[in-house]
């Protein structure tokens, strides 16, 4: 009997060695362990031996019975696991095909910039402020130290719906709603469209951009201002961006002055972009002039204020390499979706 | 305003080379525009004399000379017919170089070396203008006297070189607009001492008279002129002005024409002051009258173009005609002729305002009205006239007559400004001394007595401390200012809610595939009719008075055309699926806004075009929910719209909150299409961000996460085809009440068998109670009162 439980363990043993699926696994368990299986007849016939021997075999019986299970079913776990092997390899996939995806559109370059020098400012503590297109003359003109009949009137020619209306030819008409409705400190960027009479060609449009800018408090200097533009030039453009400050004249700043900034493109040695000269005219500038503050309901012998403004095109074609200024305003999707 | 650097020299030592002298000036505030060096460009070309000429052994048409350059004898082979022995003749040597970059080497011609090349004037970049003598098609035939420089460069020998300098001049610097102007400027730039020319003529005392030579001035419009000054010359003998004069003016940008009149230009580039000469036979009565124009009076300007006054305009005038406008132009009536024997040299000052409004109300912008415009110094006017006359004597043409006839009845008054310390460092951020101060203000000829800065005459624009501290902090030197940090209050950097909602809706829309677009807010009237513009908002539009062409009359009152242009822009560039959004503006003159002189309504307006495959009305729909989404609306209807011409009339819907709406969306009107020659289906829609902010709540509430189970049920009912499945949504909810957390329309089927134009609406309901689980019968009893409501209201049958 012995011998007999010693072959059925050798020849199990080594059947499910050399098992091969699943299914067979299965047969060789119901061969062997099944309620007609081989050991389970040994244990059966238990009947016909002596009581002294009956509990010797019925443990060694067991004994085997327990090695083949935990032989059947490591052998099922492998055949699991190759299984799963060969499932994942059939479902592989060729990763480099185009992906499933909603296109994203995109922000105009306009935007994009004008987006950039509000994190600037706005980082600085400055508000944002909107006003009118079509705009008083009063604010676009008088209130700014520029009446009728002002010579600077003529710098800029503005397109008039009557004579007290026009579309603003600058942001600045903001400043002096902003300055008539706030007690200072006023901290303020307006960013928008204006409008000039200019015919559309590689550099010019009847529609552009600014973003003019305005501090009013006490004891406020040029040498503020020079500090705030140099900041903002870094971070916009730079950080070995450099600044240079030319007097010039504004109808509504005094002193009054334009601010090169090093060519961005090529570090100030000169090229296309600056024409050689290795500065590009950025903005103008100045502390505001009295008569400003005054005609806006704030005392200039208490209060002074800087201002500046630049436009938005200019920065943005230089900064995207944009050589035509009528691409900006032309809206092709091709020209679109490269920002 | 063109420059010559060499007149410049009469005012200033200019001891640096021309780029670093406009550097100079750029960074005191003269803006320089452009360099042009003349001469530069002309390298080894030098006098030559033609010792002989024989024939050219193998060519018929060339011939070899012998000249002679001074250290040596070239041998030149030339085809030039105007030439014989003895001329002296510009030589370009071996090496030679000419305008437009031309090169001169030996060359073999027929075989006969040539050691250089004799130059005509159009190779020195010369014209017949400059010398009349000559002739273009020949060899530029030199003065006989050269003889005695031979092998001189012929840039020195003609004075060819001219270093030019072309400024920016700000409106507020009408001083800057001379000679002397820049080089008071350019010599407290370099720091040297002004030079002041024109000493004696700041000495000169002229006599007043009543009447020089039966002449009579009177100024009937003392508001518009504040002094007339009239100076007369006898015996003028015209002719051509002296070589240096005519120099002067041409590098300036002024054409010589005789010697008159080049005094009178000569003057106005020198010291700024705008002069007149005619001739005085020409004044009827011999009486002149500064006046105003009469309705209507008509004049002929020098440049013979026949001109109607108005009544704002002042004239000069004689007792019977007007024969000058004012500041701007002399009439032809009383030109300067071959035959003039007495001319008036007339230098007066006008209101600067008055001229810039006549000169653009005739079209006619002069080098004189530009000048005047800007308000000119009363005191100036005398220092010209008297120098005209200095110079008529200087140039022998005519006999100066003594005694001035001046009419000054506004006297300059010169501004006095308290030098204010304080204030002045304040304003620049410096530290400056009083002394500092005075020290720069000195060299500007700008004096202070008591602590009060005397503004000089050629200085009107100095007016305030700002002013003053402009002076000193552009010759303390911008680029000296440190770069300091406002000490103030922090304040906190803020967006309105307007451009909150702007940002958000961008993003929204970026990320569901669209690119944003800018557009001009123009229109013409019929952009507006392509686009089928409904007359109530037609009427709106804003008409400007001077657009740049029809195209661009209007301001919108509607954002559409400018979308479906650039829809078409890009159909027509056959551009595929192109998805487009605008955040801008439209401009509304509502409530007759304009014509009180209000600002007009002016809305920002979100505009979305798109065109192309797997786009439909649905999309678009999805794309809008999503923005209001974003933005926290979440109550309001979509409603049918049939009646926007713009749209298709099946497919177009307003969106309202209440009765307000806030967005109309749809399919664009096939016509409006057609009319822009779009050849695919295209949606549009229009959002009002200004009202989207008035209804964006912004405080978002957490509601707690349910705890009870909810239960689902699907319904499916017949209805006519013409219900809106809207009307069905909106009884379903108003009858499920709290319950009903979700609603889903999962299917709508068309079929025969389900009857002729009915269609059946399935439905996905979630109910929930928060406060405990929903029985069976509860949401049996719901089920049941909807779908008695549903056959009651809209005769829907349930489908089984």
């Amino acid at each position: 009997m012995k011998e007999q439980i010693a072959n059925i363990k050798k020849n199990s043993i080594k059947e499910i060695e050399n098992c091969i699926e699943e299914k067979q696994l299965n047969e060789l368990r119901v061969k062997y362990l099944g309620k007609k299986g081989e050991l389970t007849a040994v244990l059966r016939g238990l009947g016909n031996l002596t009581a002294e021997e009956r509990p010797l075999i019925g443990s060694l019986v067991n004994e085997v019975r327990d090695e083949l299970e935990e032989l059947i079913m490591k052998k099922g776990r492998e055949f699991k696991k190759q299984e799963l092997k060969k499932k994942l390899e059939n479902e592989s996939i060729d990763v480099t095909e185009p992906s499933k995806k909603i296109k994203l559109g995109s922000v105009h370059p306009i935007t994009q910039t004008i987006n950039e020098v509000e994190e600037i400012f706005l980082g600085m503590g400055y508000q944002i402020a909107d006003g009118p297109e079509v705009e008083k003359a009063i604010y676009n003109f008088d209130k700014l130290n520029t009446p009728p009949d002002h010579p600077a009137r003529d710098l800029q020619d503005t397109f008039y719906v009557t004579e007290d209306l026009v579309l603003r030819s600058q942001t600045s008409p903001v400043q002096a709603r902003v300055m008539e409705n706030q007690k200072p400190p006023i901290k303020i960027i307006c960013p928008g469209a204006v409008y000039r009479s200019d015919s559309i060609d590689a550099t010019h449009s009847p529609v552009f951009h600014q973003v003019e800018g305005l501090v009013v408090d006490k004891n406020i200097a040029m040498t503020d201002l020079k500090g705030t533009l140099e900041m903002f030039a870094k971070k916009c453009l730079g950080e070995k961006t450099k600044i240079r400050f030319r007097p010039h004249h504004f109808p509504f700043t005094e002193p009054s002055a334009e601010v090169d900034v090093s060519c961005f493109v090529c570090d100030g040695k000169g090229c296309r972009v600056c024409k050689g000269e290795g500065w590009i005219e950025l903005l103008g500038c100045g502390m505001v002039h009295p008569n400003v503050l005054s005609n806006c309901g704030i005392d200039p012998e208490v209060y002074s204020g800087f201002a500046f403004g630049f436009g938005v095109e200019r920065i943005a074609m230089a900064k995207f390499g944009i050589e035509d200024m009528r691409l900006l305003f032309e809206n092709d999707i091709r020209f679109l979706k490269q920002f | 305003m063109k420059t010559s650097v060499e007149w410049l020299k009469e005012y200033s030592d200019i001891d640096v080379d021309i780029v670093q002298l406009a550097d100079t000036l750029t960074m005191t505030g003269s803006k320089v525009e452009t360099i042009e060096q003349m001469g530069n460009d002309i390298k080894n070309v030098v006098v030559g004399k033609i010792l002989e000429i024989k024939a050219h052994p193998d060519a018929n048409k060339l011939v070899v000379t012998k000249v002679d350059v001074g250290n040596e004898k070239l041998q030149i082979v030339t085809g030039a017919k105007n030439i014989k022995e003895g001329d002296i003749v510009p030589i370009a040597k071996n090496g030679a170089e000419l305008p437009g970059g031309v090169k001169i080497k030996t060359n073999k011609f027929r075989g006969i070396d040539s050691f250089g090349m004799m130059c005509s004037i159009g190779e020195l970049n010369l014209t017949l203008n400059d010398y009349p003598n000559q002739i273009e098609d020949g060899i530029m035939i030199l003065d006989k006297n050269l003889e005695k420089q031979l092998g001189k460069d012929i840039v020195e020998v003609l004075e060819l070189k001219e270093d030019i300098i072309d400024f920016e001049i700000t409106s507020n610097r009408p001083d800057c607009l001379s000679i002397e102007g820049l080089g008071r400027e350019t010599a407290v730039s370099l720091n040297k001492p002004f030079k002041n020319p024109r000493k004696d003529i700041d000495e000169l005392k002229v006599q007043d008279k009543k009447e020089i030579e039966g002449l009579k001035v009177d100024i009937t419009a003392p508001d518009l002129c504040y002094r007339y000054i009239a100076r007369v010359v006898k015996n003028v003998k015209i002719g051509p002005s002296p070589k240096w004069m005519v120099r002067r003016l041409k590098a300036c940008g002024v054409r010589a024409i005789n010697n008159i009149v080049d005094i009178t230009n000569y003057v106005m580039l020198e010291m700024g002051q705008p002069m007149h000469a005619f001739d005085i036979n020409s004044i009827e009565g011999k009486h002149i009258t500064v006046r105003r124009a009469k309705k209507g009076e008509k004049i002929v300007t020098l440049d013979e173009q026949e001109r109607i006054l108005h009544e704002d305009n002042l004239v000069i005038a004689d007792d019977k005609k007007a024969v000058a406008i004012a500041g701007v132009m002399g009439g032809l009536n009383s030109e300067i002729e071959e035959g003039t024997k007495t001319v008036v040299f007339e230098s007066a000052v006008f209101n600067g305002g008055s001229v810039r409004k006549t000169a653009k109300k005739v079209g006619l912008r002069t080098e004189a009205s530009s000048r005047f415009e800007k308000g000119l110094s009363a005191e100036n006017a005398l220092r010209a006239v008297n120098r005209a006359t200095q110079l008529v004597e200087l140039l022998g043409a005519g006999e100066v007559v003594d005694g001035k006839i001046d009419v000054y009845p506004t006297k300059q008054k010169l501004n006095k400004i308290e030098l204010d310390i304080e204030k002045i460092n304040g304003l620049l951020g410096t530290k400056l001394s009083k002394q500092e101060m005075v020290e720069i203000l000195k060299k500007l000829d700008i004096k202070v007595e008591n602590d009060m800065v005397v503004s000089p005459y050629f200085r009107m624009d100095l007016e305030l401390v700002a002013d003053i501290a402009e002076e000193i902090g552009r010759f303390y030197g911008y680029d000296k200012l440190d770069s300091t940090l406002i000490k103030a209050d922090t304040t906190l950097g803020l967006r309105t809610k307007e451009q909150d909602i702007k940002k958000k809706v961008a993003q929204i829309l970026v990320n569901s595939g669209l690119s944003e677009i800018y557009t001009y807010g123009f229109v013409s009237e019929k952009d507006l009719e392509k686009s089928n513009i409904d007359n109530d908002i037609k009427k709106y539009a804003i008409t400007l008075k001077n657009p740049l062409s029809d195209e661009y009359k209007l301001m919108r009152p509607s954002t559409i055309p400018s979308m479906l242009q650039t829809l078409a822009i890009n159909a027509n560039k056959k551009n595929q699926n192109v998805k487009l959004f605008d955040i801008s503006r439209s401009y509304k003159n509502v409530d007759n806004a304009v014509e009180s002189g209000e600002v007009p309504l002016q809305e920002e307006i979100l505009t979305i075009g798109m065109y192309g495959d797997e786009i439909d009305f649905y999309v678009l729909k999805g794309i809008i929910e999503n923005v209001l989404e974003a933005i926290n609306i979440n109550y309001y209807d979509v409603e049918k719209e049939n009646k926007n011409a713009s749209y298709h009339p099946g497919r177009c819907a307003n969106i309202k909150v209440g009765i307000d709406t806030i967005a109309t969306l749809g399919e664009v009107h096939p016509e409006v299409l057609d009319n822009y020659m779009i050849s695919k289906r295209a949606y549009l829609a229009e959002v009002n961000i200004t009202k989207l902010v008035k209804y964006s709540k912004s405080n978002k509430k957490y509601v707690e996460v349910p705890k009870f189970p909810a239960v689902e049920r699907d319904i499916a009912i017949i209805v006519d085809e013409q219900i809106e499945v809207g009307k069905i949504e909106k009884i379903i909810k108003k009858k499920a009440k709290k319950w009903l957390e979700d609603i889903q329309l999962f299917d709508i089927y068309k079929d025969k068998k389900i009857g002729e134009n009915k269609k059946s609406v399935a439905y996905s309901l979630v109910f929930r109670d928060k406060s405990k689980t929903l029985s069976d019968e509860e949401v049996n009893q719901i089920m049941e009162e909807i779908i008695f409501k549903l056959e009651k209201d809209l005769k829907a049958e349930l489908r089984k």
